[in-house]
């Protein structure tokens, strides 16, 4: 059959060596960032980025998506131990990650959640594997109009389905886009917003601004805000570990189901791993018979969201790989890194480079395994680590920061821009700006400008082109529908907090 | 509480004013060409267009409901950037060791209290490790020290 052949190619490329050892190195470095909170996964990939100029395409990739998926395993430790989510995914896990640990059962929790993380990310893996190169070939028909729809689509959705405010996330939107547009011009070459310099009339450092936006601005809140806390030590031996035969059935379930919803809002661009973490968990609890216990310290309320964050970890690659469309920023990221090795994001992708495609979906599945075996046994040496302290943590982070962005070109013009773009989101912070859809738009901008132009230039100036083709009709009609729900459930929101 | 939602009213009037100019700004430098055969400027001045009127759309009505009081710390993101931007400054004319020197040391009085032999001793750490990861490992022609005079 052709998936096997597909399956034994994917093998032997993630197999081999240097894979092997890069997906380890991937999932380590994920697995402690996860642990420390404080620092995100997207600040993680963002300074490895550059590092990654130096790999064979598809390594690179193993590697970052290591980062991604084992950020989420080492955000469910902290989130158990210290009740301070590890990573923002990993938030509902504290609500009965936590009371287990102050029950002493902090090892069976602990146990669990891998467990449960596993199961969620093998089942991801496996829809990733059959609806990618589905999706792939029926989008290969899509032209630039259905290419406009889709990342427009795209781009509502994040801005108004994870957020309360519609406008603010649309508004970043616009922002990004338009950092999207300093440089040289697609079709004329004419350099645009550049000042007079010469240093942007390239255009604005992918690199340079994530690191500004999340990484610097993430410090400055952190800073000062830091509550040292106790972590019992005895509940979190190997011994401590051993849960019943009625727990291990309980979360048995939820992981399963967890599974499922998370693999369905990990595919959908604007929701990931964290929204699908919180559904899983309101529905467990819906129809759970003891859903009293809920919060005090059920096994499901640990297994149900962190197997729906691990399986939307890897459905979000569904969009990403299939039709070049990122749906959150640290795929956006992914995108990025792809295109500095000159491969072209989109449908031709799966077919084109299957070596890299199934190599890569293959590395997940390894990189899960490793996260399973390293996490049982290593448990104390990651609790250790919640022992480092801040004051220590942030200058040694704000240091690769800064020699991670000047090697990129070894500029010092564009650790300069870290600076802007770290008040720009300290600013965006106190207003209280999403990040997210900005860092989205800025890497989607200058295709949708292409796809934009492109498509203009078959109608003849005719904008009602992108409601004339049937794909991008409906795509377009979604993105309405969108529009209207998100600004009308802001609305609500708003009348909801003014009672109160 | 205030009596007005200031954050958004600052927030959105700032959207407002950059959309503005951004449009001008393409409109006036670039040459805007037509919709079938779009020149450089007509992207980023319907962009410009959109931001201001998203802007003027999240400022409006927070005229009249009650917002949050604005929080701002000034002297933590005041030592945080500088820290950055000594590195950017000190990274050419002396080299890696006294940039991440100056980044450590300036950052770490963004704390309450200075801690003079921990910071110390992470500077020294710091500066083995970026030797290992750049030199040793990438091979960076990255300088570990300089001197331009």
């Amino acid at each position: 059959m052709d998936i096997l052949s597909n399956i034994a190619l994917g093998l032997s490329v993630a197999l081999s060596g240097a894979n092997i050892f890069y997906c380890f190195v991937g999932v380590i470095i994920g697995t402690v960032i996860g642990v420390i909170p404080g620092v995100g996964a997207i600040s993680a990939i963002a300074l490895l980025l550059p590092v990654t100029f130096y790999l064979d395409p598809t390594t690179a990739l193993i590697m970052l998506g290591g980062i991604w998926y084992g950020a989420t395993y080492g955000g469910a430790i902290a989130a158990i131990l210290l009740n301070i989510p590890g990573t923002p995914a990993n938030a509902v896990t504290c609500m009965d990650g936590y009371p287990l640990a102050r029950q002493g059962r902090g090892g069976v929790a602990l146990l669990l959640a891998a467990l449960a993380s596993f199961a969620g990310g093998t089942i991801g893996i496996i829809i990733l594997m059959f609806f990618s190169p589905l999706l792939a070939t029926y989008a290969l028909s899509f032209g630039a109009a259905e290419y406009f729809a889709l990342m427009l689509m795209g781009l509502v959705a994040a801005s108004t389905v994870s957020d309360a405010s519609a406008i603010k996330g649309l508004a970043m939107v616009a922002l990004g886009i338009l950092f999207g547009c300093v440089g040289a011009d697609i079709y004329t070459g004419v350099p645009r917003f550049n000042f007079g310099t010469l240093e942007l009339t390239d255009a604005v450092s992918l690199v340079a601004l994530a690191m500004g936006i999340f990484g610097v601005s993430e410090i400055i809140t952190t800073v000062r805000n830091t509550h040292a806390s106790q972590i019992d030590r005895e509940s979190v031996t190997f011994k401590a570990m051993k849960p019943t035969a009625t727990e291990l059935r309980q979360a048995g379930g939820s992981a399963l189901r967890g599974s499922a919803i998370g693999s369905f809002f990990g595919a959908l661009p604007g929701a990931g791993p964290s929204i699908a973490a919180f559904i899983s968990y309101a529905f467990e609890k819906r129809i759970s018979k003891r859903s009293k216990l809920f919060g005090k310290g059920a096994v499901e309320g640990v297994a149900a969201p962190e197997s729906a964050n691990n399986a939307a970890d890897q459905t979000a690659f569904i969009p990403t790989l299939s039709l070049g469309i990122p749906g959150s920023p640290t795929m956006a990221l992914m995108l990025g890194a792809l295109m500095i090795h000159g491969i072209a994001p989109g449908p031709g992708l799966v077919n084109d480079q299957p070596s890299l495609f199934w190599g890569l979906i293959m590395s997940f599945w390894i990189g899960n395994l490793m996260l399973v075996i390293l996490n049982v046994p290593m448990i104390g040496l990651w609790v250790r680590l919640l022992t480092i302290p801040y004051y220590l943590l942030y200058p040694a982070v704000l240091v690769f920061i800064c020699i991670g962005t000047y090697s990129v070109h070894l500029s010092a013009f564009e650790v300069g821009l870290v600076v802007f773009f770290g008040a720009l989101g300290y600013l965006m912070r106190v207003l209280d700006w999403p990040a997210a859809p900005l860092l989205l738009g800025f890497v989607l901008g200058p295709m949708m400008e292409e796809h934009f132009r492109r498509a203009m230039l078959f109608s003849r100036g005719d904008v009602l082109i992108f409601f004339e083709r049937p794909i991008s009709a409906f795509v377009m009609a979604v993105t309405l529908l969108l529009l209207v729900w998100g600004i009308a459930s802001a609305m609500r929101n708003r009348r909801t907090v003014l009672q109160q | 509480m205030l009596a007005r939602d200031y954050r958004d009213i600052l927030g959105g009037g700032l959207l407002l004013a950059a959309g503005i100019w951004a449009a001008w700004y393409s409109a006036t430098h670039y040459e805007l060409g037509s919709f079938q055969r779009m020149g450089p400027g007509m992207f980023p001045m319907l962009l410009g267009i959109v931001l201001a009127v998203l802007g003027a759309l999240m400022a409006g009505p927070a005229f009249f409901r009650p917002g949050p009081k604005l929080q701002i710390k000034l002297f933590v993101p005041a030592l945080i950037l500088l820290a950055v931007l000594s590195f950017a400054l000190l990274i050419g004319p002396f080299g890696l060791v006294p940039a991440i020197i100056a980044v450590v040391v300036i950052s770490a009085f963004a704390e309450d209290k200075f801690r003079p032999v921990p910071i110390l001793l992470l500077c020294v750490v710091l500066c083995v490790i970026a030797w290992l990861i750049f030199r040793v490992g990438l091979g960076l022609s990255l300088a570990m020290f300089t001197w331009p005079f």
